[in-house]
């Protein structure tokens, strides 16, 4: 991780929670694997589910007991970047897994019987029932998906303790109705929300415009954590935002 | 955690995706499409008070040589001041290391969206989008894209050319990388035209042409065959005359002359077939016009229109029922034209003619 | 040319063609030449009025009014002198007034330009 001098505007550079994995500190591998859990544990078990077509309490087991053994056995540090994209890479090693526990004779095996996370299961099962599945052949972009909502819906918990603690009620309401909330097929203009929240446009231009760059702030910060190098880190970048931040300060 | 739709996810990208002009005094809003080396955003002048778009680079650039094209484009349009020239209001770099520069807001419909008129009408939309070209021409600038998509009708029927991304300024950058003034007069950091070609891609993918030999700048559907070809160092103004035949060609046939997927044997394929004359595809447009959009297209440069501004001429001529130099009129088409012209007097001359008869047959009783 | 000259010019043709034209009529043919000569001469007159009016006045549906006005009067005269073909001369007549009180104001150059030009 590259400490980008003159970058004040950013808070201190999140360590690449991947390289962290490897950290003779515990605490850190702890916080490490935590990141890392928390972002993809969603993910992993929809897949799970999707293509492997395992039922809710294998899948349940086969999520917690890949990434008891991801950690046991430090998965994460044989990851090559030049070779591919951590998710591939991730994917690659849950297929494995379910693969071979598939071959044990049906023997699920237990994250060494304490759960590392308390994953909400039973909201991810309820998501899978609410969406429509994906093609067989398109599990890799659903992983994909997933991951990009993983992403995001992190970033926005992140985004409201962060707006909360810093006393921007409004500014966080404006923008959740503005970017999430809105029902319609349009985007509420500047005037209906300024009528909607009793504020003049300019304020919502303002607040709204604050409000996006902490929000970008902290989906960059959260992308850093889950990618190894800067130039992962880029890439995933232009993936999940559209944009190349190819030798740009960011 | 809460569980994010499909659609929110989306549009909390859309809001991460915005850029942050934090360091300028623009105010982003929402983005209004893509295009060139950049995106396109609504924003406000937060000084001014006013609504502006701006363009802001996001494409990869590793070199800077993007940020630099940008900059050139910036301040080539600056130079160009005329009004159907969208006028630039600033240009700037923000904090995230992306050149950006604002523009004024068009509002109004792109050629290839706008609803069909009359063909006078558009003739003289047509005389406009020639007039801004004849002038940046003047100035020693070529446009090098222009396509419907680029031009833009206002609700009051003005005309602006859009998108100079690829514009290149005359005695500048021909196999050589001069400094120094360029013809316009101000000072432009001499761009090679092998830069063109080291950088990729300039424009989104569906704009520009990928062909293994050499780089195609511009659009297939729209572009002069020495373009198609990849031979950057032929392209004169009258490569934008070849192109403004071909949004004449489009304007009458309500289609583009060639087709616009950009494989590379399709580019080569559409510099041998040539397009099916305008009168083909509708037979009531006039001769005249025909003539003139079959002239600036024709394949070799020296049987075109010299200049954006014969063009314009021969446009105005048509307007003004005079003849245009592309087309030959026949006696009887002359007659016709002056005809047209001067209605009013050949009726006066029929009905002294008529009263003649009157007079005759009255007589003959 | 100037409006006038214009008229002038017109009138005269016109007057020329509009007698020739009772070559038509066999009872009045084998007064053609006398007809002619006088119809070209109404011309003429009724040419250079609507031309100078043409230069003094600029406004079409004037010129159109005062050319047929001009147009009916001298054919008048002439029908009155020939004591008869009142309807047979004045109708083309009044036509013919007409179209050069409309080609002087819409053709020609105007006032101004000829006084620069001739300055």
């Amino acid at each position: 991780m590259v400490d980008h001098p003159g970058s004040g505007r950013f808070p201190v550079t999140r360590l690449s929670a991947i390289i962290g994995t490897s950290s003779p500190n515990p605490e850190e591998r702890r916080r490490a694997f935590e990141a890392l859990v928390s972002a993809y544990w969603m993910p992993v078990y929809k897949y799970i589910r999707i293509k492997w077509n395992k039922p809710t309490e294998d899948a349940r087991d086969l999520t917690q007991g890949f990434f008891a053994e991801a950690i046991e056995k430090n998965f994460f540090a044989r990851f090559d970047p030049s070779k591919a994209k951590f998710r591939t890479f991730l994917r690659t090693c849950l297929d494995g897994f379910v693969a071979n526990e598939n071959k044990a004779a049906g023997r699920i095996k237990r994250g060494g019987g304490a759960t590392i996370l308390s994953l909400d299961f039973d909201g991810a099962e309820q998501q899978l029932r609410i969406a429509a599945p994906p093609a067989a052949n398109q599990t890799d972009e659903y992983f994909e998906k997933e991951w990009a909502r993983s992403v995001f819906s992190l970033a926005l918990e992140s985004f409201r303790a962060q707006m909360l603690a810093a006393g921007k009620q409004t500014h966080l309401r404006l923008f959740e109705r503005y970017a999430i909330n809105a029902e319609e097929e349009e985007k509420p203009s500047y005037k209906d929300l300024a009528s909607e929240f009793d504020l003049s446009v300019t304020d919502v231009t303002n607040y709204l415009a604050l409000a996006r760059r902490e929000f970008r702030r902290i989906v960059l910060e959260k992308l850093r954590e889950l990618t190894a190098t800067d130039e992962e880190y880029r890439r995933e970048a232009r993936a999940l935002l559209g944009v190349d931040l190819n030798g740009l300060a960011v | 955690m809460d569980w994010l739709s499909d659609k929110a996810v989306y549009r909390l990208r859309e809001e991460a995706d915005l850029p942050d002009l934090g360091g300028s005094k623009y105010m982003v809003l929402h983005k209004l499409g893509s295009g060139g080396m950049g995106a396109v955003y609504l924003a406000q002048d937060v000084d001014l008070g006013r609504k502006v778009a701006v363009k802001v680079m996001n494409i990869a650039d590793s070199t800077g040589a993007l940020a630099s094209r940008m900059m050139r484009e910036a301040r080539i349009v600056a130079l160009l001041e005329h009004p159907s020239i969208v006028p630039i209001h600033d240009v700037g770099v923000l904090e995230d290391g992306r050149v950006y520069y604002a523009m004024k807001l068009v509002q109004g419909a792109r050629l290839d969206q706008f609803a069909s008129g009359a063909p006078l009408d558009l003739l003289r939309i047509f005389q406009k989008i020639c007039e801004a070209v004849a002038f940046a021409h003047a100035r020693g600038v070529i446009h090098r894209d222009l396509k419907p998509e680029n031009i833009m009708v206002g609700p009051f029927g003005e005309v602006l050319v859009m998108d100079w991304g690829v514009a290149k300024v005359l005695g500048e950058g021909e196999g050589e990388s001069p400094r120094g003034p360029g013809k316009a007069g101000i000072e432009l950091q001499g761009f090679d035209d092998a830069d063109l070609t080291a950088t990729l891609p300039l424009a989104s993918g569906r704009e520009s042409g990928d062909t293994s030999s050499g780089m195609v700048i511009g659009t297939p559907a729209y572009m002069p065959p020495e373009q198609a070809l990849g031979k950057i160092e032929l392209l004169d103004p009258r490569s934008d005359v070849y192109a403004l035949g071909a949004v004449l060609y489009f304007l009458l046939t309500g289609r583009a002359p060639f087709d616009s997927t950009p494989t590379a044997d399709a580019v080569r394929e559409s510099t041998r077939k040539p397009p099916p004359r305008p009168r083909q595809i509708n037979s009531s447009i006039p001769r005249a016009i025909e003539a003139m959009c079959l002239k600036a297209m024709s394949e070799r440069r020296a049987d075109r229109y010299a200049s954006a501004e014969e063009v314009t001429i021969d446009v105005i001529k048509f307007l003004d029922g005079q003849p245009v130099s592309a087309y030959q009129e026949n006696v009887f088409e002359k007659a016709g034209r002056w005809l047209g012209r001067n209605r009013f007097i050949v009726l006066l001359i029929l009905t002294y003619l008529i009263a003649r008869l009157v007079v005759f047959f009255s007589m003959g009783r | 040319m100037s409006k006038p000259v214009l008229g002038l010019l017109l009138g005269g043709v016109l007057g020329i063609v509009d007698g020739l034209s009772a070559w038509f009529t066999p009872a009045v043919r084998a007064q053609l030449a006398g007809i002619v000569v006088g119809s070209t001469i109404k011309g003429l007159i009724a040419g250079i009025l609507i031309g100078v009016f043409a230069k003094k006045f600029n406004s079409l549906p004037l010129g159109i009014v005062f050319g047929l006005a001009v147009g009916l009067l001298l054919a008048f005269l002439v029908a009155f002198l020939q004591k008869g073909y009142y309807f047979e001369i004045m109708l083309p007549g009044a036509i013919l007034g007409l179209v050069v009180g409309f080609a002087t104001q819409k053709y020609g150059r105007p006032a101004v330009q000829t006084a620069a030009a001739n300055r």
